[in-house]
């Protein structure tokens, strides 16, 4: 079995060898994980900055599958925003420990200041953006890296950062709005998985998820029995769907309350992890959140234009 | 395509876990446990969820210790049930993978829930990425000498497995066709059989750990699967498992950047078109080798006299 042994020197021999100077050179592109964090990079970066999305507007970052291009791409980035708080699962994990190498990679979620992050201290919910306020701090925290990056833009992307930055406090005037017009005892929203805790928490609404945190865990029959019960008892009119999570469990709850004697109808679809198609108002960060909010404030009995704060939803 | 380092470093991962699966996955097949790294990959969530309620935190470290140790008590409850329970190793596999997997989603339900235990998130890597994780060797004055962190971790696993089937390829042999001459000659083939199946549980877990599932699944079954349409002698058994095994890496990584473009399509996940071209290899095996569909239609096929006879133990399956 000696021969086994010459497999040994093919090791070897595919060991790569990189110049140092290619192994530091970038292209200046700006890598993001996800939509939200692309839409706000983009708005401050203006259009002629080319800012890379790695998964898709469409896609549940749990399920998404790695590819060779991406890894081309973060390592000739000049600057790469994602996540953190485990939302990129592997790619997270992998980009922590390029960041720990002193590469310009950016958590966008951690160590934001006056923030309180909500679940366990060592493994909080990483949905930050729920709460349009924390958002716009990641707003904020985009910019400072992208001036670090490109200090001789700094005043365009202070610009446009301020601009942007009062499109939010519309968006977050118009949310606060909103979930007032829900009749108080109904501002309990329902919904497949945990992805909404920042923002139950942000305005007020009581959040019950179905699923635990994670995409892949299954909802067991007690869960469904308790929620079914609870939804009967807090007559709560609707619970929601969304783009990311099978309707599966959510169609378990509605079946489950028709026996009990109460109609539950879905409220309509929610944008959790990812954001609607790009290209559209809904694959916009702002859109998105409109949708959102003016979703649940009409399915819950409160009342807000459909077509949302700028008229520009379509449904 | 556009070709760079990182599609070498991706071959050179892909290659070295092919053959780090391959080796024990040929033993696994000579013993009809091939679904063993099936019935691992499903296993290691309680090993996850004890981890973690133990040391409260998803580092890899524990992570992988805590999969380890599943993947090894797997084996040997397999062992036990097969022995004691006198059912058939297949059934024993899926008694054990299933039980261990249930106790792990209830562990996780009733004191983890909150937590994200995923194994897909928490254990599993991406072959894709591991050349974003480089060790650097050495360096010259212009020249950085770098190897993927996987690479080394499966490099040292697929040395130990070739240590090891070198050390007692003989035992090995024996025990895998005829254990109880093994037993006459004091070769103890129980012994044999533990040391395989903590091989194949490190194996395993550290490519899990270090290229995700499918691609581990994979070629701990086809490559030796495609090997036994080919030939029966056990040498050859293994160098042509071995070869199919590169093969499918090697032809994977390069159809999952050529072939979809040449469609009009994006490119596809490297780890899984390896998975397929292991398939497809089996696939032409099956058609045009020497026991395939082509020669049989013909009439042609004679079975050597020398060749092990896998078919006897299937006489205990037909009642």
């Amino acid at each position: 079995m000696k021969w086994l042994l010459t497999l040994l020197p093919a090791f070897f021999l595919s060991i790569s060898c990189t110049k140092k100077k290619e192994a530091a050179a970038t292209d200046g592109s700006i890598i993001t994980t996800i939509g939200m964090i692309a839409n706000v990079t983009r708005e401050i970066a203006g259009e002629q900055q080319e800012v890379i999305n790695l998964i898709g507007e469409g896609v549940d970052p749990h399920g998404h599958k790695p590819l060779k291009s991406e890894v081309d791409r973060i390592q000739k980035a000049g600057l790469v925003f994602y996540n953190g708080l485990m939302l990129e699962g592997k790619m997270g994990s992998i980009l922590t420990s390029r960041k720990e190498k002193g590469k310009p990679i950016f958590a966008v979620a951690e160590g934001l200041e006056g923030v309180s992050l909500i679940g366990d201290p060592a493994h909080p919910d990483p949905h930050l953006w729920m709460d349009i306020s924390i958002w716009a701090k990641v707003a904020t925290a985009i910019e400072s890296h992208l001036s670090q990056f490109d200090p001789s833009k700094k005043a365009h992307y202070a610009a446009r950062l301020s601009a942007y930055q009062e499109s939010l406090s519309e968006l977050q005037s118009y949310a606060l709005m909103a979930f007032g017009t829900i009749p108080v005892d109904q501002r309990i929203l329902v919904t497949a998985h945990d992805a909404f805790s920042y923002l139950g928490k942000a305005y007020g609404i009581e959040v019950r998820g179905i699923q635990g945190i994670s995409t892949e865990s299954e909802a067991g029959n007690k869960d469904i029995n308790d929620l079914v019960t609870y939804l009967v008892e807090k007559k709560i009119p609707a619970i929601f769907v969304e783009s990311s999570v099978p309707k599966k469990s959510v169609q378990a709850v509605i079946e489950g309350a028709a026996q009990k004697g109460h109609q539950v109808k879905i409220g309509g679809t929610l944008f959790s992890d990812a954001m609607g198609p790009a290209g559209s108002y809904e694959g916009t960060y702002i859109g998105m959140m409109d949708h959102n909010i003016t979703t649940i404030t009409n399915a819950l009995g409160g009342d807000v234009p459909p077509n949302g704060f700028q008229g520009k939803l379509r449904h | 395509m556009n070709w760079t380092a990182n599609d070498l470093h991706i071959i050179l991962v892909g290659t070295l876990c092919a053959l780090a699966c391959a080796l024990p996955g040929t033993f696994l097949l000579l013993r009809r446990m091939s679904m063993m790294g099936d019935a691992i990959s499903h296993a290691v969530l309680p090993g996850l969820a004890i981890a973690f309620l133990i040391s409260g935190s998803r580092a890899s470290w524990w992570m992988f210790f805590g999969a380890a140790i599943a993947g090894v008590l797997t084996a040997l409850f397999t062992q036990w049930i097969t022995r004691f329970g006198k059912v058939e190793r297949g059934a024993a596999m899926g008694i054990v993978f299933t039980t261990l997997f249930a106790i792990g989603l209830i562990l996780i339900k009733q004191s983890a829930d909150h937590v994200d235990l995923d194994p897909a998130c928490v254990l599993y890597g991406a072959l894709e990425y591991t050349p974003l994780d480089l060790v650097t060797l050495f360096e010259t004055a212009e020249h950085l000498i770098q190897v993927p962190r996987a690479a080394l971790v499966i490099a040292a696993t697929l040395l130990f497995n070739i240590l090891i089937i070198a050390l007692f390829f003989k035992e090995f042999t024996l025990a895998s066709f005829d254990p109880s001459l093994a037993k006459t000659q004091g070769f103890r083939p129980m012994l044999m059989h533990y040391l395989l199946m903590t091989m194949v549980a490190v194996t395993t877990v550290a490519s899990f750990e270090a290229v995700g599932s499918i691609i581990v699944i994979a070629m701990l079954i086809v490559p030796p699967a495609t090997a036994f349409l080919l030939t029966r002698r056990l040498p050859i058994l293994i160098a042509t498992s071995l070869i199919v095994a590169v093969l499918s890496a090697l032809l994977g990584h390069l159809s999952s950047q050529a072939l979809p473009h040449l469609l009009g399509l994006p490119e596809t996940t490297s780890s899984g078109m390896m998975a397929t071209a292991t398939g497809v290899l089996f696939l032409l095996a099956w058609v045009f080798g020497p026991e395939g569909l082509m020669r049989q239609n013909s009439g042609e096929l004679k079975k050597p006299e020398h060749l092990i006879d896998l078919d006897e133990p299937k006489a205990l399956e037909k009642h």
